[in-house]
């Protein structure tokens, strides 16, 4: 395998069981995703763009087909050794945010860095906030911060552990689009400067344009990259 | 470290210092009580020790050997002895058989004789006997003597010198049969007085005082090597109403302790299921930041670890601190002063603090281990919290700690078959009364409906907090319940009046007088019972002699000549368990205690000689004897055709009021022969210890009820997140203050009300378990917890929840859905 290809998938398919059924909610998705790249998964709501983000940042194992992050097969490691890779390869930002509660904005922020044992994780931290405009901020709890704020401590936070990809859900569906646009640029800025893989999913027209690629995903396959269906 | 410093955080945020708090209540309350009964034991036994004079005691027919002395001299134990006797005591006026006892200058080892140098005064308290050439005679015995202090009077051979009137002998107390006037002289006396010689009947007693482990060494020594007449003597051997009162005591302070358990558990799986629920996600999401499984599960461990930690020691700390306080607060009340807790007794605490996390906390924690990361995107892949295993795990925990606690599986099953039986009423009757309520109020738009249908929206939920609701207000009401029944259960065993003199050795022609003197005085006299000595000679044809086991106790029945009765009637004491009795019936009732000691039953053979004459008579009742009532009682009753033929003393009982007691000693000096008991210390000291136990259990009620309303909060704030987020929702949408408060109170309302009344019926069942087959008390209905539990149920739960959740009203909605 190439380095330069940080994602690829083969004949990836994902079932879950219903008390009816089985659903099948990813059908044979083959992908590859290269280094630096930034990549927009579009589609309906129900397309399974989530589940695919999922099972491609190693959050969810698939029910056959492999998930490369560079050199490991995701498919064939446990939840420990995923655990591993994505405290080395990943970084995440989330729609609803899901900065913890108990801790200000600059704990949020350390928290990557002092699990894997950085001493310089506070001043790393002070730092990626400082980038999103927040140091008047690093001692606010999220319940003391607007949504675009806490969006924008999000966003330290997955660079702050300096990821070889970022995955992003959903980034601005729950900010106005002032804000958006704030995180769409950071998100942007930060992997122009870090040369990190994008890899998100949005409903959010705007910012998939902004992506190099864009992939469509229809009742669980992979279409031709079209402009966005609106639900 | 990293697990202390998101621990640190977390604190900040409130989520652990519920679990925490929870932790401390469970250990704080267990620990407390558990202090606490210790000490009032420890007191109990000290208590009861004074009555025994000593610690422990052995009592023999022969002279103590120089071997048993010595022994408790190794084991350092304290030693004193007495020998008591009946002897002839002279003066110059007359002579009069008394009851002597010679002891020697440590006696007694524990408590102290009771003296005045006025006849017929109250006494004051002095810590030794008599010195050489002293006597100390009861005021019974100068003043049938004609003698008073100063005077010479002779025991045997030997000249001794009046010094004290003697109020009280301790240690002789409790022998209620010891007819004669009594008089103490020092032991250094004894050989000069020559009374003792090969053959004299006389009864020696070893006493003994120390430490636990001395004495406990000692017992271990002396009991497998008894000599025939010998016996071993500890405090609960003696004063049989003390030790029931006592024993119930305990009962209840074991159940109150359990109950700790219980209500500290939910409390605990409470404040962990909200705190697991509120991880969730947060897990999630740090799983996503790269935190491997492990390391989740050796941060929270870590944590689990510290909260254990500072938990347990802040609770044993606190619980210290409590029972220090529930034992300064009695000490006041009853000016006596507790033994000091000991510290090897917080082990109870601690297991407490284990178990609790083990049971309660940690099978709900190691569910995050396993959260799957993908919850940060779909909320749906959340874990299920409430499941079978949980349960099996939290109530098997909760017997545990239970049995552990009682050290005994009655109380502790009892509890979980009603807690079970709880959860499975509550599953049904709650699941009619919700869905009732939501078809009573279909189609009527008000507070009610609201409240009404969110009562059956969150059925499960709803059903889960009215278990434990219910399980808390049943909890509390047990023990009101217990507690009151065993107050009144005491008050009506030994009354104000309970008679404080026994009569003795009255004759049938004195009767008569005896009753008219007392009349006069308005001193109620209890029945009389005629008194002939016999003994115990064959059982079922075999000699009596042979049943006695070496090494073992002598049985009651066989060890000396007793005193046999006849009654047509029984005493309003006594209780038939088995047989017939009455006038008609030709054979002998015997008291429970006494046939099972020797297994009798029903038809068994008693041989017995009276008077040189022996007779054959068939068991023909079984009768229970309450020994505290302070009345006459007897092992044996025999028909009235054979012991009329023998002439008999008449004993009785009487209460007579302190003022009364000068005048009727004096009336009584005319009947020279008639041998009176005072009980009165007794009576007393049993009545002291009823009071410090019944303000010790009613502390404890106060302080467990305490605990509930605790728990009652804990639980009501378990489940607010969710209402908080409806009330909130409903405020967006347009809806009043009035009507949000009207549906929140109808919500909790109702769930306290049904709680109450579930609760009610469950406790109403319990008590009636508990009353018959742990206190051993009759049941009775208790019409106030119908009362109790509803109301307190509506009230509390209403408050609480109406408190907890006014920010409701009062937070403008978007910061509340925020905040969620």
């Amino acid at each position: 395998m190439k380095t330069n290809l940080a994602i690829k998938t083969q004949n990836l398919t994902h079932t879950v069981k219903t008390a009816e059924e089985e659903l099948t909610i990813l059908n044979d998705v083959s992908i590859q995703i290269t280094e630096g790249e930034s990549v927009a998964i579009v589609g309906a709501s129900g397309s399974g763009k989530s589940t695919l983000l999922g099972l491609i940042a190693g959050l969810d194992v698939s029910s056959s087909g492999d998930v490369f992050l560079y050199d490991h097969n995701l498919s064939a490691l446990d939840e420990e050794s995923r655990a591993d890779v994505r405290g080395k390869y990943v970084g995440f930002v989330f729609q609803s945010f899901h900065l913890l509660p108990s801790l200000t904005a600059l704990e949020n922020v350390m928290l990557p860095g002092e699990l894997k044992g950085d001493k310089e994780a506070k001043q790393k931290a002070t730092e990626f906030l400082n980038q999103v405009g927040l140091s008047h901020r690093l001692q606010h709890y999220p319940r003391q911060l607007s949504g675009g704020e806490q969006q924008r401590v999000a966003v330290a936070r997955a660079f702050a552990s300096t990821p070889k990809v970022l995955f992003a859900d959903e980034p601005t569906g729950n900010l106005d689009s002032d804000n958006g646009k704030i995180v769409t640029d950071l998100l942007f800025g930060l992997n122009e400067k870090q040369g990190t893989t994008l890899v998100l999913v949005t409903h959010d027209q705007g910012l998939a344009q902004r992506c190099s690629r864009q992939i469509l995903m229809s009742s669980g396959r992979i279409s031709e990259p079209t402009p966005l269906v609106e639900e | 470290m990293l697990a202390v410093k998101m621990l640190i955080r977390e604190i900040r945020n409130g989520d652990v210092l519920t679990l925490l708090f929870a932790l401390i209540l469970s250990v704080s309350t267990v620990t407390g009580i558990d202090l606490f009964v210790d000490r009032l034991q420890t007191s109990f036994t000290v208590q009861s020790a004074t009555l025994l004079a000593a610690d422990r005691v052995v009592r023999s027919n022969a002279a103590i050997s120089a071997e048993r002395v010595e022994y408790a001299r190794e084991q350092s134990l304290e030693v004193a002895q007495k020998t008591s006797f009946s002897s002839m005591v002279f003066s110059n006026e007359g002579l009069q058989l008394s009851q002597v006892s010679a002891v020697t200058e440590s006696y007694p080892l524990r408590g102290s004789y009771l003296i005045d140098n006025e006849s017929f005064g109250v006494g004051y308290e002095v810590e030794n006997g008599p010195k050489i050439g002293e006597i100390w005679v009861s005021s019974r015995l100068a003043s049938l003597l004609d003698v008073t202090i100063g005077d010479a009077v002779f025991v045997g051979e030997k000249e001794l010198v009046i010094k004290h009137f003697l109020v009280r002998d301790p240690g002789s107390t409790g022998s209620a049969f010891a007819i004669a006037p009594r008089a103490v002289i020092n032991q250094g006396d004894l050989v000069a007085t020559e009374v003792i010689q090969p053959g004299s009947r006389a009864r020696y007693s070893l006493l003994l005082a120390g430490d636990e482990e001395g004495l406990n060494q000692y017992e271990e020594w002396v009991t497998p090597n008894l000599q025939k007449g010998e016996r071993w003597r500890t405090p609960k051997s003696g004063g049989q109403g003390v030790n029931a009162a006592i024993n119930r005591a305990e009962s209840f302070l074991l159940l109150a302790g359990t109950l700790a358990v219980v209500m500290s558990g939910v409390a605990m799986a409470l404040a962990s299921s909200r705190y697991v629920r509120r991880h969730l996600t947060q897990v999630a999401v740090i799983k996503t930041l790269g935190a491997t499984p492990k390391k989740i599960a050796s941060i929270l461990l870590s944590q689990l670890a510290i909260i254990f930690i500072v938990g347990t020691g802040v609770g044993l700390l606190l619980g210290w601190l409590i029972q220090e306080m529930i034992a300064l607060s009695l000490a006041s009340l009853l000016s006596t002063v507790l033994p000091n807790a000991s510290i090897t007794n917080l082990w109870l605490g601690f297991i407490t603090g284990l178990m609790s996390l083990l049971a309660f906390c940690l099978p709900l924690l190691m569910r995050l281990f396993n959260v799957s990361p993908l919850t940060v995107l779909h909320p749906a892949g959340k874990i299920q919290l409430k499941s079978l295993q949980l349960y099996i795990v939290a109530l098997l925990g909760m017997y545990l700690l239970m049995v552990i606690y009682t050290g005994g599986v009655l109380l502790p099953s009892i509890m979980i078959v009603a807690i079970f039986v709880v959860a499975m009423v509550i599953g049904l009757i709650g699941f009619a009364l919700f869905k009732l309520g939501r078809q009573l109020t279909s189609g009527v738009v008000s507070g009610w409906q609201i409240g009404l249908a969110s009562l059956h929206r969150r059925l499960m939920g709803n059903l889960f907090q009215l278990l434990v609701f219910t399980l808390i207000i049943m909890l509390g009401l047990i023990l009101i319940g217990v507690q009151s029944s065993l107050v009144s259960d005491w008050q009506k065993q030994l009354p104000n009046d309970a008679p404080n003199h026994y009569l003795f050795n009255v004759q049938e022609s004195e009767v008569a007088q005896i009753s008219d003197i007392a009349n006069e005085l308005q001193i109620p006299v209890n029945e009389w019972y005629p008194m002939v000595r016999g003994r115990v000679f064959q059982i079922n044809g075999q000699e009596a002699d042979t049943l006695i086991i070496e090494g073992k106790e002598e049985p009651e029945l066989l060890s000396r000549e007793m005193n046999l009765t006849w009654s047509n009637t029984l005493g309003e004491d006594n209780v038939l368990l088995e047989g017939e009795f009455g006038s008609d019936i030709q054979g002998l009732s015997i008291e429970e205690s006494a046939a099972k000691e020797i297994n009798l039953k029903l038809g068994d053979v008693i041989g017995i000689k009276i008077g040189g004459l022996d007779y054959q008579l068939p068991i023909t009742s079984i009768r229970s004897v309450d020994w505290s009532s302070m009345r006459p009682n007897f092992y044996l009753i025999l028909p009235q055709s054979i012991l009329s033929d023998f002439p008999a003393n008449y004993v009785s009982s009487v209460f007579i009021e302190k003022e009364n007691v000068q005048s009727f000693y004096k009336k009584m000096a005319d009947f020279p022969t008639v041998s009176m008991l005072n009980v009165g210390d007794l009576i007393q000291q049993i009545q002291t210890i009823i009071a410090q136990v019944s303000q010790a259990i009613q502390l404890v009620l106060f302080f467990i009820l305490s605990s509930a309303v605790l728990v009652l909060n804990a639980s009501v704030r378990a489940s607010l997140d969710e209402r908080l987020e409806e009330g909130a929702l409903l405020r967006t949408l347009g809806a009043s203050k009035t009507l949000i408060r009207q549906s929140m109170l109808v919500e909790f309302g109702f769930l306290g009300f049904s709680a109450g009344v579930i609760g009610a019926l469950a406790a109403e069942l319990c008590l009636f378990g508990l009353q018959t087959f742990v206190f051993e008390l009759t049941p009775t209905f208790h019409p106030l917890m119908w009362i109790l539990g509803p109301t307190t149920g509506f009230f509390v739960v209403s408050i609480i929840g109406l408190y907890a959740g006014k920010s409701v009203l009062t937070v403008p909605p978007m910061r509340m859905l925020r905040s969620l």
